[in-house]
């Protein structure tokens, strides 16, 4: 099962790479992505698949979410399901 | 910069280098002590530095440097600072980093870099330090105009110690560090208090209940209490609980060893007293640790029977790898506090537990007339105090000072417990005698460990600090040895260190007092002569080699599966 994250941040030097490398190394299968800058905040939105083991996408949520000049995480998949089953 | 950048005050009206920013950044954090290591890239700030207030200890290798400062934070609480150059400088800088960030200690990590028009050019000492880095930072910044200098370390310090705390790197080329005439802006202000956290008071209800229904609770431990300076909290809840407890590798100290009703480590080397309540219990009542596989044995063996209480700094470890019944994320200290600590009928589970640490306390009575050394290490803590602060390498003797040493504080115990550093041991000696030089610093290390930093010696020398080594030897890598032994049906590979040096004469050679120790009469005025001894002082410790550390739950194995001598 994949899941779409949008995660929002402030512009930073290298702070896709540091996104997309922490999504990697703890242990996701990165499947898509799109970047949209802006003035003032940037959005990475990426979907992913976690590689076997324990991993919750709960946890990847709050370690995204400590990362320097990140704003906000959303799992937009559990909307999205739910607009697509209502 | 993040919105939440603290407020300004303390202008600086006058025009400064780069380089000289740099300096007046670290004053202003109120730093005293940087270790490091100049080199080309970063030379504009070295030569800022004969200027100041700092004190700059030269290590003799980078890694060194980043060691040093992990001790030093750990001891004092605040980051600690190391310097090195671009290129070599700052790849031998990354295993400190990652020791730090496994562990959750606050360093500042300042490294030169080719001047930006260069950048990208392969130039000379040019290295992508930024990108190295990247996985074992909590944020780095590449300063590409001085006058932003002032705020990105009043920044760095900042989030190196906020939330849950680890290293942060600043690369300064070297144009901007020689960038002359820059006016800053302003300082910010020292550090901002910490975040305060609202207590969720349905969940501080739900735990409340689950303990007074629990039979049989367990309070299990780890450094999350070092890190939120939360021991007295920790102690105040476990003495109105009186709930048997257990510590992992990081949390050793936070309650005092002797304590009654303290089961000691758990996991693959812990106690059989800890293993076995938390194999029984019924509650587990998890405070700022990980789950972490040394610690658990097979995660789905481990309480199995048990609902969980969650209690940590950081929200994304809580039901990270063992879901919790009831989550408390915030200030550890805060929510032990707010905890009322009632339990149900539990003096029969208190009982058993007492007469399980009696029954499978660890014996001194070894047979021979050599060196035992859990014997000589519980003996030199003892002697040592409340001062004693251990600083381990990584094997054998890690898992003796954790097992047998006695410990009165969180800081007393630090050992390189995520990463799993051989090398960490001289340096961090150095970097907390420095931090604390009322303690007892003893640095115990092994043959095999030792080697990995022991240019250092030359340090412990220059500054005439007095640190106690004790170097175990047992001509092996003792640790892989016995693995080697137990799970490799005794295919020994690569471990035999027949040839290691005379410890003893290398450190006289370093300019260090240094004697051999292979006798059980000696120990006692061995252990006199270490303590007493004014400066640095190595003790060579011969052990027989095939000494194994015991207990042991093989890899993979529930904690139930504890094989014993």
């Amino acid at each position: 099962m994949t899941t779409q994250i949008h995660i929002d941040f402030l512009p930073a030097e290298g702070a896709v790479v540091r996104l997309i490398g922490l999504v990697e190394r703890r242990g996701y299968e990165l499947e898509a992505m799109n970047y949209m800058p802006a003035i003032g905040s940037h959005r990475l939105s990426v979907t992913v698949r976690a590689r076997p083991g324990l991993r919750r996408i709960e946890t990847l949520k709050a370690q995204i979410a400590r990362v320097y000049g990140v704003t906000s995480v959303n799992d937009v998949s559990k909307s999205a399901r739910l607009e697509a089953a209502s | 910069m993040n919105p939440a950048a603290p407020s300004i005050i303390d202008p600086k009206p006058l025009s400064r280098t780069g380089a000289q920013l740099v300096i007046d950044a670290l004053e202003h954090e109120g730093v005293s002590h940087v270790f490091g290591y100049p080199g080309g890239a970063i030379m504009p700030v070295y030569d800022a530095l004969t200027a100041s207030s700092l004190k700059h200890i030269l290590v003799r290798h980078e890694q060194a440097a980043a060691l040093a400062a992990d001790a030093w934070a750990r001891v004092t609480g605040a980051p600690g600072v190391c310097i090195a150059t671009s290129g070599p400088g700052a790849t031998n800088l990354v295993t400190g980093l990652a020791n730090a960030f496994m562990d959750c200690v606050p360093i500042v990590a300042i490294t030169g870099q080719v001047a930006t028009p260069l950048m990208g050019t392969d130039a000379f000492q040019e290295i992508d330090t930024f990108g190295i880095t990247l996985p074992v930072v909590k944020h780095s910044w590449l300063v590409r105009d001085a006058a932003d200098i002032p705020d990105i370390f009043a920044e760095a310090f900042r989030f190196a110690r906020s939330g849950r705390p680890g290293p942060v790197l600043i690369d300064l080329p070297k144009d901007v560090t020689q960038a002359n005439g820059v006016t800053p802006g302003a300082f910010a202000c020292r550090t901002a208090a910490r975040a305060v956290f609202p207590l969720d008071a349905t969940a501080l209800a739900a735990a409340d209940r689950l303990i007074a229904s629990a039979r049989r609770p367990v309070l299990y431990f780890g450094g999350g209490i070092a890190l939120g300076r939360a021991e007295n909290a920790l102690r105040a809840f476990f003495q109105r609980s009186r709930i048997p407890a257990v510590a992992t590798l990081k949390g050793l100290g936070a309650l005092p060893t002797d304590w009654p009703g303290y089961l000691g480590m758990l996991g693959m080397h812990g106690t059989r007293a800890a293993n076995t309540a938390v194999n029984d219990c019924d509650l587990l009542i998890c405070v700022g640790a990980r789950f972490d596989d040394r610690a658990t044995g097979r995660l789905d063996s481990f309480a199995a029977n048990a609902r969980v209480i969650h209690i940590d700094g950081d929200a994304a470890e809580i039901s990270k790898l063992r879901r919790a019944d009831v989550a408390l994320a915030g200030d550890v200290a805060a929510i032990l506090s707010a905890l009322s600590g009632q339990t149900g009928p539990i003096e029969g589970w208190q009982r058993t537990c007492a007469e399980n640490a009696e029954r499978w306390a660890f014996r001194y009575d070894a047979p021979g007339s050599g060196i035992y050394a859990p014997a000589l290490l519980k003996e030199i803590s003892e002697a040592a105090g409340d001062k004693f602060i251990a600083t381990c390498d990584v094997g054998q003797h890690q898992m003796w000072v954790a097992q047998h040493c006695r410990f009165s504080r969180p800081q007393a115990h630090l050992t390189s417990a995520g990463l799993g550093t051989m090398g960490y041991g001289l340096p961090a000696g150095i970097g907390a005698a420095l931090a604390e030089p009322d303690a007892t610093v003893v640095t115990i290390s092994g043959d095999g460990s030792i080697m990995m930093n022991i240019q250092e010696l030359a340090t412990l020398r220059r500054y005439r600090i007095p640190l106690k080594i004790v170097l175990i030897d047992n001509a092996q890598l003792g640790m892989v040895r016995q693995w080697q032994e137990l799970f490799y049906e005794e295919n020994f590979s690569e471990v035999d260190l027949w040839d290691n040096p005379d410890f003893a004469e290398l450190a006289r050679a370093f300019g260090i007092e240094a004697f051999t120790l292979d006798r059980r009469a000696d120990v006692p005025g061995a252990v006199d002569r270490l303590l007493s001894t004014r400066g640095p002082v190595l003790c060579h410790v011969r052990i027989d080699p095939r000494e194994n550390v015991w207990p042991l739950v093989p890899p993979g194995k529930s904690n139930s599966d504890m094989m014993e001598a």
